[in-house]
């Protein structure tokens, strides 16, 4: 707690300092946020190359707009909202042109799935396992490239980033209340769009995680 | 409770979204319901299965070429601050009327409007004639439609807690009202943050100390305290905002900002005292030890080890 203040307060020096032109403490801001940024950029674009874009494109932003941030918010609230509407603009397009789901671009241009990126180095890991947490983890991908781009964000930013649905409303421009409509919206799609899924998949996955608590025990 | 009720929220449930009581309740529930105890596990159940897909962190490489090619934008790319983003373009503003025709259609409204209602405005002399004294009885049309450019005194009445303000138009003019008056607070909050005489800013800030509960009044406060670049303006807000570091959090970062880094040392000492009824609090506590350890001012640094000397120890 003690350190969340005192982060905001040197992100309060920091922004004041950005503010009267000082290019080396925005620097600093950004190497505060800019995993993270990069981090939800990627999970939504599924692309290196498109998540560097957006990166870019809100650090560039929010140093243009530095001038005019009136600390009505935290700056990690500022960038993150600047962030979230980049995405959504390109959920948006996405949606539109119906792109691979869960396939990511890197910066070279080759493929792989989000999924596989995960290296399974869990101790009983097998090859029958990790083919039915891959096939798994495509149809949870499916499951979110049918969500609205907005229940996509909101979903995404609670579950796979932990933030409080309070932070996500305040990020998305809407109250808490609204933000919890819509987890509860997203949360009933996945349900149904995965209620098909292999219980077998579900199963031996648990049943994985089961032994691994046994052996640690 | 009812178990739709239940089935509604046991997705915050397992979000840990819930408030306290309603969790206390919603387990209750569910330990004598066999249909939402169902519902609760194939929630947790849910959750877990999307655990399955786990979040993919940037490798160091791409962070690393992401930071560069920022760095090497940054080198070309202008800060515009607020005044900047209102400048007018004309080549920004040519380019949306030849793309929208509405937008043009607008302006050339709007434009027209304005005109219009400006000339009756001067025909008609809607403007308050002042009475023989040229003090007018406190009727000051809307501070926006009055186009008034600035203050040019505060006088209060001690007796009466009547406010004469004298400002500038096209002209000077003058008006007279109680502190209560919407309009004569108005005024005030608008001598506070817009005036370039310090002097009629400080009786601004001194008189809008009486009216603190109301929100504008601390917001323009916390903005003199932040921005204002006279001391004494600072001072004065400073003074009255004392009362709100506890109930308002604003007020306390603002309160924490001036006792870090305001460069008059009278304000910083006067921020310490303001802060000692909420030294126990977490985010004071912190600088009061961040200062107390290595702050350039040897009086900072002996009055936070002081204050933090009459805390207690902290697990």
């Amino acid at each position: 707690m003690a350190g969340e203040s005192l982060n905001r307060i040197d992100d309060t020096v920091l922004v004041r300092e950005a503010q009267r032109g000082d290019r080396a403490a925005f620097e600093d801001l950004v190497r505060r946020y800019d995993q993270a940024v990069l981090r939800l950029a990627m999970r939504l674009t599924g692309s290196e190359h498109e998540a560097q874009d957006i990166y870019q494109e809100a650090f560039l932003k929010a140093y243009r707009n530095v001038g005019s941030f009136r600390f009505e918010c935290s700056f990690y609230t500022w960038i993150y909202r600047i962030v979230t509407n980049l995405c959504l603009d390109h959920l948006r397009r996405k949606q539109v042109r119906k792109e691979d789901a869960g396939v990511v671009v890197n910066a070279d241009g080759e493929e792989f799935s989000v999924i596989d990126q995960t290296a399974d180095d869990r101790p009983n890991a097998n090859p029958e396992r990790d083919l039915l947490r891959r096939e798994l983890g495509s149809q949870i991908g499916r499951a979110l490239e049918k969500l609205t781009p907005r229940e996509r964000m909101v979903f995404e930013l609670k579950h796979y980033h932990g933030l409080k649905l309070r932070t996500v409303g305040e990020m998305l421009n809407t109250t808490e209340e609204t933000a919890k409509n819509t987890l509860f919206r997203a949360t009933q799609k996945l349900r149904g769009a995965l209620s098909g899924v292999r219980g077998d998949a579900r199963g031996d996955l648990r049943g994985g995680d089961a032994a691994r608590r046994g052996q640690a025990s | 409770m009812k178990c739709e009720w239940v089935q509604q929220n046991i997705m915050l449930h397992v979000y840990d979204e819930l408030a306290d009581d309603a969790r206390y309740e919603l387990d209750q529930h569910v330990a004598r319901c066999e249909a939402c105890a169902a519902e609760l596990a194939a929630a947790q159940q849910f959750r877990q299965t999307m655990a399955t897909v786990t979040v993919v962190e940037p490798s160091p490489n791409l962070l690393t070429s992401s930071r560069m090619r920022l760095q090497e934008a940054l080198e070309t790319t202008q800060q515009g601050g607020f005044w900047t983003r209102l400048t007018f373009d004309p080549g920004i503003w040519l380019r949306q009327i030849r793309f929208s025709p509405a937008l043009a259609a607008v302006l050339l409204l709007v434009g027209f409007g304005g005109g219009t209602a400006v000339t009756f405005r001067v025909t008609r002399g809607v403007d308050p004639i002042p009475g023989p004294s040229g003090v007018s009885s406190g009727i000051v049309p809307d501070l926006a439609a009055a186009n008034v450019t600035g203050i040019r005194s505060i006088t209060p009445d001690p007796g009466t807690n009547r406010v004469n303000i004298k400002y500038d138009t096209v002209k000077t003019e003058e008006t007279a009202g109680l502190l209560s008056d919407v309009r004569i607070q108005q005024l005030l909050l608008f001598a506070a943050q817009n005036n370039t005489n310090s002097g009629v800013r400080v009786d601004s800030v001194d008189l809008l100390k009486q009216r603190m509960n109301d929100s504008r009044v601390r917001e323009a406060l916390v903005y003199a305290l932040r921005y204002d670049n006279n001391p004494g303006v600072r001072l004065k807000a400073l003074e009255g905002l004392g009362s709100y570091v506890k109930d308002d959090v604003r007020v306390r970062d603002a309160v924490l900002e001036t006792l870090t880094n305001d460069a008059n040392p009278g304000l910083r000492t006067e921020a310490l005292r303001v802060l000692e009824p909420v030294r126990a609090d977490a985010s004071v506590r912190a600088t009061l030890e961040r200062l107390a350890a290595k702050d350039s001012n040897k009086f900072i640094r002996d009055q936070s080890r002081a204050q933090l000397a009459q805390l207690p120890e902290l697990d």
